[in-house]
């Protein structure tokens, strides 16, 4: 469903992502690991095409960015952690603006907007502006956005940053849901304890390349780790000391 | 370029600004309030100040042999009173006088130098004219003592036996030509030109900050770019929310300038009166509009290069100054509206607005201001449009501009809306200023010639190698369908009826009869011209050069824009917009739409130019040949041929043939394409 082949970025000098490939099947959640810096965000960009890899091709649900960009966007959910949410409009509007940007007929919006809403616990807030929201229900709604058109595939990128307990574990049971109704997954998160908890198969991310992909018991054992966090130091660690 | 899409993006910005406090109180409230209270204040405060002046007794000082009966005169006739009398004046006078005037013990000294004698007295009169109370009193004493002069002439005259009205060989006195509304419209001429350009500015300021590097900086820029959207419906969206909130807010403004000065010169002791016609306030509308879009476009250009608000601020603050100190330009003696101001953005618009305000715009300046502003209009909207094609701008980029000047996205082989319009500004600005050369010089025939061929025909093709587009794409040469050659046929035959009937509407302005005059004329009908050169320059050549121009360079890039309707009636525009007269800019705008559905549906440009030549020949044949004019428009050849035009829209429907050479639209995600 998603398909990273040979991605890479440069800005000048500056190697952001190279020669990264992965793919991730319908009904799997896949994370995306890797510290500050590994490049995380930027192959997550090229995959939602924001961003035009330097060289390599991203397809998604069969659709590249040349040429099938719209096809692609539609067959994304992209929901980012810093919560970006237009302050001063309310959810509700939020849903309807991004509905109506998908291109769904006003007749069907409404009711999905309805249906989200309910979905994402969002009734006690939706008409009240996203500004004056908590970091939580923000996310919630920010969610219900990234599913407003229904995608078959989500990129998370940091989706339980800076968010309490309860909200997180909320957002975890909406991603299980989602990839039991079938939808592909691809989870960033510095969060192992939610990679460990959520992921079906994880990718090691440093300096822009894949140090290591597979389940989370491949990976571990390769790190010759008992845990994937012990995994993710003795691999990210020894490159750093490298 | 969808425009449902634009126009969810502009009304979900619009609503988003219209909430922030901050934008709507800097762009409506404050100003509604503000001027109002300024010239209140100031009036309140003049006219106390005028009045506590009227009142207060002048105090004097008189320093040598003043004359007494003199003294007596200024104390009567200018309400004063000599606090210091001094029969020898200080060493050094000018230092003491300034001395008691800075410590308000006196306000004016009269000193007349020592052994003074005769029928001539010496008397200065010492003020600080950088006081006010000083000068003031200067003023009345000065009054005083040249009334009490010309009474001792009088009087001296009447002791020789002479009439005393002698005294005054000449009897001044002036007049001001100027009715109260030419003076309280000179009033308002310096300073409503520069307190619009500021308004336009600054209500526009705070929203085009809000709308690019707040919403980089909150991260709502990346969310909108994961939709299927383009980026140039994006910056569509937001340009034109900008824009929306900026020209209301400027003509808010307008209307609260204008009451206030009404006011304000109501209450003036000048006799000046002054009062906004709406004719006059849609002219400085319309004047004021192209400097708008000019100014929105910048403030998004430049603030989207800014990843935070705070950043923002600092970036946009030199195009606030500049659009100041152009503004200022209204308050300078001597500054005209010329050939060369013209060319100046923003500069022109601040004259034009000034010279619309005391009289002297014609509808010739206005266009010429309009068009070139326009023009500088599109080249900062295509700045603005290219800075949010740039991915790296908007994803928070370290080096934004060095991402917005390289070529990496630039178009190649293919004409694009904003190569289009680029090539139209230029050709504006190269025909405006080399018709202004070729003119004078070289007449109507070196004009047309220039014109077609220099400003027209040959840029055309020059453009094509420059982006190095095929000719036969650019132009669409290719040979029409039989379907397309049998509109056409319907079409020449009746289309001119279009141009005519626009034509016959527009005479009934009074301005729009002695364009038609003068086009008469330049059409040969004083017989400057034979037929068949008239019919070479005014028909044939127009048909090729503008053709290639207008349905050939500037709507194949239009098209591009994924809309028929901006691509016809964007051409339309532009080519009605060469045609300067307004008069004629409204009759060429509507035989544009004409031809440019035409070439579209044909798919070729041979169609548009035989109706064009026939449409100019028509013209032609119209003022060469009595009576066939009147024979032609009469209603029911005119129905003929409307009907004919009808016919033949409806036939060239889809009468292209299939061509699969077509260009494809733009990558709908500009972002992620090459």
């Amino acid at each position: 469903m998603i398909e990273a082949r040979g991605l890479s970025k440069r800005y000048g000098e500056v190697v952001a992502a190279s020669d990264v490939s992965f793919t991730v099947s319908t009904g799997e959640v896949v994370g995306l690991l890797g510290p500050n810096g590994a490049g995380k965000t930027t192959v997550l960009r090229m995959l939602a095409g924001v961003l035009t890899p330097t060289s390599g091709e991203v397809r998604v649900a069969g659709h590249g960015t040349e040429g099938e960009a719209f096809q692609l966007k539609r067959a994304l959910g992209f929901l980012t952690g810093d919560t970006a949410l237009y302050q001063r409009l309310t959810p509700r509007e939020v849903l309807r603006y991004f509905g109506r940007l998908h291109d769904i007929p006003e007749a069907a919006l409404a009711p999905r907007i309805e249906a989200l809403v309910a979905r994402f616990r969002l009734t006690e807030f939706a008409d009240r502006q996203c500004g004056k929201l908590s970091a939580g229900q923000k996310q919630r709604a920010n969610i219900a956005r990234a599913f407003i058109h229904d995608p078959p595939a989500l990129i998370l990128d940091e989706p339980t940053t800076a968010l309490d307990v309860v909200t997180g574990r909320f957002l975890l049971g909406a991603f299980r849901e989602a990839r039991a109704a079938g939808k592909a997954i691809l989870l960033s998160t510095h969060v192992l304890g939610d990679a460990e908890a959520l992921c079906d198969r994880v990718i090691l991310l440093h300096r822009g390349r894949v140090l290591d992909q597979g389940t989370i018991a491949e990976v571990c054992a390769r790190a010759g780790a008992r845990t994937l966090t012990d995994a993710f130091l003795a691999r990210v660690g020894d490159e750093v000391a490298a | 370029m969808r425009p449902r899409i634009v126009l969810h993006i502009f009304r979900k910005d619009l609503v988003e600004t219209l909430r922030d406090r901050r934008t709507v109180v800097m762009a409506f409230v404050v100003p509604a309030l503000i001027y109002p209270l300024l010239f209140t204040l100031l009036g309140s405060v003049a006219t106390d100040k005028r009045g506590e002046l009227e009142r207060t007794q002048a105090r004097i000082g008189a320093w040598g042999p003043v004359p007494e009966d003199t003294l007596r005169a200024v104390e009567q006739q200018a309400r004063a009173e000599i606090v210091d009398r001094r029969a020898q004046p200080p060493p050094e006078p000018e230092a003491e006088a300034r001395r008691l005037v800075t410590s308000k013990k006196v306000h004016v000294v009269l000193l007349t130098p020592p052994d003074s004698s005769g029928p001539s007295i010496p008397v200065r009169v010492l003020a600080d004219s950088t006081n006010v109370d000083s000068d003031a009193m200067e003023r009345r004493v000065s009054r005083a003592l040249t009334e009490h002069g010309a009474e001792i002439l009088r009087r001296r005259m009447t002791a020789l036996g002479q009439d005393a009205a002698a005294a005054t060989p000449l009897d001044v006195r002036e007049d001001d030509l100027a009715d109260a509304a030419r003076r309280g419209a000179s009033f308002a001429a310096a300073l409503l030109p520069y307190l619009l350009l500021v308004l336009v500015a600054t209500s526009g300021f705070y929203a085009a900050l809000d709308l690019t590097a707040g919403e980089k900086e909150r991260g709502t820029l990346q969310t909108l770019l994961t939709a299927p959207v383009r980026s140039v419906e994006i910056v569509a969206g937001k340009y034109l929310a900008v824009l929306a909130l900026t020209l209301a807010a400027t003509v808010c403004n307008l209307g609260s300038i204008a009451l206030t000065l009404s006011r304000a010169t109501a209450a003036m002791e000048t006799g000046a009166r002054f009062s906004l016609g709406l004719s006059s306030a849609g002219a400085i509308f319309l004047t004021v509009l192209p400097a708008a879009l000019l100014i929105v476009a910048l403030l998004m250009a430049v603030g989207v290069l800014a990843r935070s608000y705070r950043e923002g601020q600092s970036y946009l603050m030199p195009i606030l100054l500049l659009v100041m100190v152009a503004g200022f330009a209204s308050f300078l003696p001597g500054a005209e509206l010329t050939p060369g101001t013209a060319l100046v953005p923003l500069l022109n618009v601040t004259l034009l607005v000034h010279d619309i305000l005391v009289g002297k715009a014609g509808a010739t300046q206005v266009t010429v201001v309009w068009a070139v502003s326009l023009a500088w209009a599109v080249l900062g909207i295509l700045l603005a449009a290219r800075v949010f094609q740039t991915e790296q701008v908007l994803l928070s980029g370290e080096k934004p501009w060095r991402d917005v000047l390289s070529p990496g996205v630039r178009a190649g082989r293919a004409l694009t809306p904003g190569n289009a319009l680029s090539f139209a500004a230029v050709l504006l600005v190269l025909s405006f200023y080399g018709s202004a050369l070729v003119e004078p010089r070289g007449g109507v025939v070196a004009l047309i010639l220039a014109s077609q061929l220099g400003f027209f025909l040959v840029p055309s093709l020059l453009w094509c190698r420059l982006f190095r587009v095929p000719l036969r794409e650019a132009l669409q040469l290719r040979w029409p369908t039989r379907r397309g050659w049998a509109a056409t046929v319907l079409l020449a035959a009746g289309g001119w009826s279009v141009g005519a009937v626009a034509w016959e509407q527009l005479l009934r302005f009074p301005g729009a009869r002695a364009y038609s005059d003068w086009l008469g004329e330049l059409l040969g009908k004083q017989g400057q011209l034979g037929l068949g050169t008239a019919l070479l320059l005014v028909a044939l050549l127009p048909a090729v050069a503008e053709e290639a121009t207008f349905r050939g360079v500037v709507l194949a890039g239009l098209r591009r824009s994924g809309s028929r309707w901006i691509a016809v009636v964007g051409s339309a525009l532009v080519f009605g917009l060469f045609h300067v007269n307004p008069y004629h800019v409204l009759a060429a705008t509507a035989v544009g739409l004409l031809l440019g559905w035409v070439a579209l549906e044909s798919g070729s440009i041979l169609p548009g130019m035989l109706i064009h030549l026939v449409n100019n020949g028509a013209q032609v044949l119209f003022d060469r040949i009595p009576g066939l004019g009147d024979r032609l428009q009469s209603p029911w050849v005119l129905a003929l041929a409307l009907s004919s035009t009808a016919a033949g829209l409806l036939l060239v429907r889809r009468s292209r043939r299939p061509a699969p050479e077509e260009p494809p639209g733009p990558a709908p995600v500009s972002l992620a394409s090459p």
